[in-house]
């Protein structure tokens, strides 16, 4: 069964300059545990569903339900615990003002986890999870490195202990090696804790090794959504075979893939 | 002819609660004029702080301690005064950020950011000719309609538009040189690639010198003529794109390598305990003839 799905879900700004139509008609699911990742081009909607599934913003039209219940668009504390966002930008989303330690414990406090007295060692453990010292809690956001803000984001949202975990670029300001780990990492806790994820990123490299499916967008609507071996070995619709062909790559092998795939459009 | 950047020796620390931290140990990196140059490694290794130096808003900044030789256009940045340093910053050199917010100024539009921009290289600049100027621009990197863009606030557009309206200000004053801090990040592939397409020619036409900070080696092979690894703040392998691709040399750059995710899927790479190795002496390779 689903944990999450999306019906009919619309979404349109007005602007001065006129109605932009960001989301047009979307619908999907999520099954519990699944790790579904959202690609697509810049600006076809993906953080604007993400935003309307953690309920920051009202769908102009359409529904979402999580767990077999019609999510209302003022979320109770238990659903906003249950789905914790990773935000594209780790910058803005962090409290300049606040510590790192402080950041990450807020979610703690507010929703209950843990007894106070624990708190301050959760939140060293966590940021530990995500390769940072337990000394970083001290520090504040400016005085850390992109990628070390970007593994704070994931802390942060981890430490609430959620169900379903948007994640918008999680590791795109990571070296490799790091991005690798972080990946290892969300993928043993939701095997361990029957996460799900909704993972959206350009990266199709990491796609292709972390979800079990993908939906495609491309100016505000959903082109294709498949089994990821599918997408990446017989992708139907031309956007996403151009998609394929555009990733830079460092090896043959991957190099001959993209040709094939180029070559067929 | 002498280099356009030419860093030697150059340290950096912090002083902090705990006391004073070395980040940076002794770093050398130059760029030839028009050259394209990629620095890649560990996050929190010293890649922007680097940049921010090359910028001269590190030694502004009073927690830090700056202290080796930027050679920048045959002066001296780190004994520059601050105004005439100042005003190297968004005409000869300019810069595009990790964070696009952090840039971006949140209360003002987009055009008038552009204006501003635009009057640092020609104050008198009109307000037509900004708008023609930043119109061009934007389309240049893809914007499919200028017009909005220029009329709307940052937090009224997708992540990757912001960048790549950072990336249109920064070329906009023909800089000497652009130092591009993960510039693609918040972009789809294809429009990664128009981008990256885009500043090849820039640096062709008008001889424009890059520094790519990027963890995308992908990106990276095909953008670089040249190639700094860094890890804990020291350079540990330099040579031609293809040599470091082709034959990595040092422990480090040799795991990077390895822990590329492939698009054929074999799944997440195994990731190498750090080891010793990655500690181990610079790897040079000679430049290619
Ligand atoms: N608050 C807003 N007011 C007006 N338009 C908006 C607003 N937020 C988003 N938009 C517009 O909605 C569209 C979709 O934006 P969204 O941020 O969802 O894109 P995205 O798929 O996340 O892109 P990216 O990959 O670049 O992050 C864009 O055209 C954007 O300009
Ligand atoms: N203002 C500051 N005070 C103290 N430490 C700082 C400050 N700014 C940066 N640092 C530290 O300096 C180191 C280098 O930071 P820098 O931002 O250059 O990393 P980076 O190589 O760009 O990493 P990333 O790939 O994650 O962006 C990091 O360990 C960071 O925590
Ligand atoms: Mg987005
Ligand atoms: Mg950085």
């Amino acid at each position: 069964m689903a944990l999450l799905s999306v019906e009919n879900l619309s979404k349109t700004f007005q602007t001065p300059r006129g109605a932009v139509h960001a989301v047009r008609d979307v619908s999907f699911a999520v099954a519990r545990g699944e790790c579904l990742a959202v690609v697509g081009e810049s600006g076809s909607g993906k953080t604007t569903i993400a935003n309307m599934i953690l309920g920051i913003l009202a769908p102009t039209q359409g529904a979402i339900r999580f767990d077999d219940h019609a999510l209302p668009s003022r979320r109770r504390p238990e659903h906003r615990q249950a789905i914790q966002l990773v935000q594209q930008n780790p910058l803005s989303s962090l409290n300049p003002k606040r510590s790192i330690g402080a950041s990450v414990r807020l979610g703690l406090d507010t929703y209950g986890i843990g007894d106070r007295a624990g708190r301050w060692d959760r939140v060293a453990a966590a940021l530990e999870e995500v390769g940072l010292p337990p000394e970083m809690r001290r520090r504040a956001p400016s005085a850390l490195s992109g990628g070390q803000r970007q593994r704070v984001g994931i802390a942060r949202a981890l430490a609430c202990e959620p169900e379903l975990l948007v994640l918008d670029e999680p590791t795109s300001a990571l070296d490799v090696l790091v991005q690798a780990r972080v990946l290892r990492l969300l993928n043993d806790l939701r095997a361990r804790k029957q996460l799900t994820y909704i993972f959206i990123t350009h990266d199709l490299a990491v796609v292709r090794n972390v979800a079990d499916r993908v939906a495609v967008f491309k100016a505000g609507e959903l082109v294709e959504l498949g089994e990821t071996r599918q997408i990446f070995t017989a992708p139907a619709h031309p956007y996403t075979r151009g998609l394929i062909g555009a990733v830079p790559v460092v090896d043959a092998e991957e190099l001959h893939l993209r040709n094939t795939l180029a070559g067929e459009n | 002819m002498t280099d356009l950047l030419d860093i030697r020796g150059l340290t950096l620390g912090f002083r902090g609660l705990n006391g004073y931290t070395e980040v940076l140990h002794g770093i050398d990196l130059s760029i030839a004029r028009g050259e394209r140059v990629a620095l890649v490694g560990e996050s929190g290794s010293g890649k922007s702080v680097t940049a921010r130096i090359i910028l001269g808003l590190l030694q502004e900044t009073r927690t830090a301690r700056v202290a080796g030789r930027v050679n920048f256009d045959g002066r001296d940045i780190s004994s520059m005064r601050a105004r005439p340093r100042a005003a190297l910053r968004g005409t000869d050199m300019s810069m595009i950020f990790q964070d696009p917010t952090s840039s971006l100024n949140p209360t003002f539009t987009i055009g008038r950011q552009f204006a501003e921009v635009m009057r640092r290289r020609e104050a008198g600049l009109s307000q037509k000719a900004c708008e023609a100027r930043a119109t061009a621009m934007l389309e240049e990197v893809s914007i499919p309609d200028p017009a909005r863009v220029l009329s709307a606030y940052p937090f009224q557009l997708s992540g990757g538009m912001n960048q790549r309206v950072m990336i249109a200000m920064a070329l906009v004053n023909n800089p000497k040189l652009l130092l591009a801090d993960e510039p693609g990040t918040a972009l789809d592939v294809s429009v990664q690639a128009q981008t990256l397409t885009l500043m090849q020619d820039l640096v062709a036409r008008h001889n424009t010198a890059v520094l790519l900070i990027s963890h995308n080696l992908g990106v990276v092979r095909e953008f670089a003529d040249r190639v700094y690894v860094i890890y804990r703040g020291r350079i540990v392998e330099t040579g031609p794109t293809a040599a470091i691709f082709d034959r990595p040399g040092h422990a480090y750059t040799r795991a990077l390598m390895a822990a590329v995710p492939r698009i054929t899927g074999a799944g997440l790479p195994e990731v190498p305990e750090v080891s010793d190795d990655f500690l181990a002496p610079m790897v040079t390779h000679p430049e290619a003839t």
